[in-house]
């Protein structure tokens, strides 16, 4: 006989008591998987396409929120809002190379996909793209698909592609990057304008500095040459992070409450036990049973819940995480959890993590109980009825 | 009296819930070592509240309680419940045994609290399952044995720790004749090796094979008398 195997008899006495008790915190730490598992998923996908954007800089309009700084990083479409006039005077200035986007929407088979223009040289050379198929011609009748996207409408090289009237030939199909490059149709700049009738506007500037050393006077250099916003790499993803944490922490909050009210579940489980229990609790005083003993009999049961409940919250969560994300991913603010990779079905970190919570906020919930239960009086227990 | 193993000295207990009940009033009694003792008197006057006191399951309001000199009474809880453990064992009238166990780990519980090791648990309840007649029952739950059945685990499971005494608590109360009869025996049995026995109870029959008889009336000892007196007096079983 061990005090694991009475606890386990003691909770599995009421099966379906066990069972509700058991779902209660599961799904709680099912929640706080799933927002955790999708977060860092979210996290690191930002980090994979501020790696990817290949620039020191970033040249916005004034004003830009959060949500269009995202966009940034997401390839969604952006506002055209830069003169051609501020395109060239950055690109004036010694020491960057400015590359201007467009980001546009294009609709193909009923879908919409975006649609970047771009100036292919400095543009290939900033993102160090490679040819998967066919060739790199951006012109006004020739445009470069994604990896991606090229999959996705089996978009093979010499395909026509028609956008918003005008006809155009696929004339290549880039290599993956991993990133959003691969999910997007690339169109020469001049030819987007005309297209979407931008009036020679871009929507942001990407700039490539010599000197990563002499950034802040590239800054002070571009904003001296035209009223526009600059902000780093850096920058950009520390406030984009912020955004998805404090996002993300509002959401964990909410699942907290879901633990919390299976805490209380735990609590009034164990309190019932403990009236149902009450001669049993009596006789293990009778037999000798320290009230140390009786306490860590009662917290053992939570205990149990706890870690029981945590493990198929952290198997549920991870499932449901897993099976979510491109669903979520619609949503452009959380677009990157739609490409592959980015949410892990098992993360060591969060399991632990989870398990611990689950086991603390569970044994917390039983400290109240335990506590009744050892100070019950051996006669008044025995005498029960 | 020689040699007394339990000792109670001006037991009082007053209960004073906003009323106030007296269980108990200036009790004072000596078991013997190796002595079956009875304790007798009508429902509702202090037998099990004294048996409690004897077993420290509770504290007195006044007065002591001396196991083999030692006040069970000043006794903190951690020593009191290692006491209880080692050195006494209880049996009930409603067997209570833990339902969620099977007869061998409800003996096992016993010594599970006295820390006894697992290995040695299982060998020693087995034995004493034998000694009760249900080595046949001993993976049988407490809902698939009949009353007299249940309250001879309770014995093995009393006598676990190998206790210097049993306290019994109407142990005959809610069994059939026969049932009586046989667990009877088996106290006999368990009496003749030595250990010291205290009954709470009303039954006649059990009272017939004491040696001592207590008797408590309004929370007093009323009467203590031997069994050569109660034979003497012609008075048997009283």
């Amino acid at each position: 006989m061990t005090y694991w195997r009475l606890i386990w008899r003691n909770l599995t006495r009421r099966r379906s008591r066990f069972v509700f008790t058991l779902s209660a915190i599961a799904v709680g730490i099912a929640s706080v998987v799933t927002l955790l598992s999708l977060g860092i998923g979210l996290e690191a996908e930002i980090r994979r396409q501020a790696e990817g954007l290949g620039a020191e800089l970033l040249v916005t309009p004034k004003g830009w929120c959060a949500y269009e700084q995202i966009s940034v990083l997401t390839g969604e479409s952006l506002p055209e809002a830069l003169a051609a006039a501020v395109v060239d005077r950055i690109r004036r200035i010694d020491g960057l190379t400015a590359v201007p986007y467009l980001t546009q929407r294009a609709v193909i088979r009923n879908q919409p996909v975006p649609l970047v223009g771009v100036l292919a040289g400095p543009m290939k050379e900033l993102r160090g793209w490679g040819l998967a198929r066919g060739e790199y011609r951006l012109d006004g009748r020739h445009v470069v698909v994604g990896h991606a996207v090229a999959e996705q409408f089996d978009l093979h090289v010499g395909a026509p592609l028609r956008v918003r009237g005008s006809e155009f030939t696929v004339a290549g199909v880039l290599a993956p990057v991993g990133n959003r490059d691969d999910l997007a149709v690339y169109m020469d700049l001049s030819v987007a304008q005309r297209v979407y009738r931008t009036g020679g506007k871009v929507s942001f500037v990407a700039v490539r500095v010599d000197d990563v050393r002499r950034i802040d006077e590239y800054i002070a250099k571009i904003q001296s040459a035209a009223n526009v916003a600059v902000v780093s790499d850096k920058q950009l993803l520390r406030s984009v992070l912020a955004i998805v944490g404090s996002v993300g922490n509002a959401l964990q909050l909410i699942a907290a409450v879901a633990v919390l009210a299976a805490c209380f579940g735990i609590t009034n489980t164990m309190m019932t036990a403990i009236y149902e229990r009450r001669r049993e609790i009596g006789v293990l005083d009778a037999l000798g049973a320290k009230k140390s003993t009786i306490f860590f009999v009662f917290v053992g049961e939570s205990a149990v819940y706890g870690l029981l409940g945590g493990v198929l919250g952290v198997a549920a969560g991870f499932a449901f995480s897993y099976v979510a994300a491109p669903y979520i991913g619609r949503d452009e603010f959380t677009a990157f959890l739609g490409s592959e990779q980015s949410v892990k079905v098992f993360d060591m970190g969060i399991t632990i993590e989870a398990l611990v919570f689950a086991v603390l906020v569970a044994v917390l919930s039983g400290l109240y109980p335990a506590l009744r239960a050892a100070k019950l009086s051996p006669v008044e227990a025995i005498g029960y009825e | 009296m020689s040699d007394p193993i339990l000792r109670a000295e001006g037991l009082s207990k007053v209960y004073d819930g906003g009323y106030r009940t007296v269980a108990l009033e200036g009790v004072s009694l000596e078991i013997p070592r190796g002595s079956l003792t009875c304790i007798m008197g009508p429902s509702g006057h202090g037998k099990s509240t004294l048996l409690h006191l004897l077993g420290g399951l509770d504290r007195p309001t006044a007065g002591k309680v001396y196991l083999d000199g030692e006040d069970l009474t000043s006794l903190g809880p951690n020593r009191l419940a290692e006491v209880r453990s080692r050195r006494l064992g209880f049996v009930f009238q409603f067997f209570n045994l833990l339902p969620v166990l099977t007869a061998l780990e409800n003996v096992q519980t016993a010594m599970l609290l006295a820390g006894v090791p697992r290995r040695e648990q299982a060998d020693r309840s087995r034995a004493l399952l034998r000694l009760v007649g249900l080595e046949e029952k001993m993976h049988a739950r407490p809902g698939q044995l009949s009353g007299g059945q249940r309250q001879r685990v309770a014995i093995a499971r009393a006598l676990a720790n190998d206790p210097d005494i049993l306290l019994m608590d109407e142990p005959t109360g809610n069994l059939d004749t026969r049932s009586e009869e046989d667990l009877l025996a088996h106290i006999r049995a368990v009496h003749a090796r030595g250990k010291t026995i205290v009954i709470v109870t009303h039954s006649e029959s059990v009272a017939a094979m004491a040696e001592r008889i207590v008797r408590i009336r309004d929370g007093r000892v009323v009467d203590g008398e031997t069994a050569a007196r109660r034979f003497t007096n012609g008075r048997p079983g009283r």
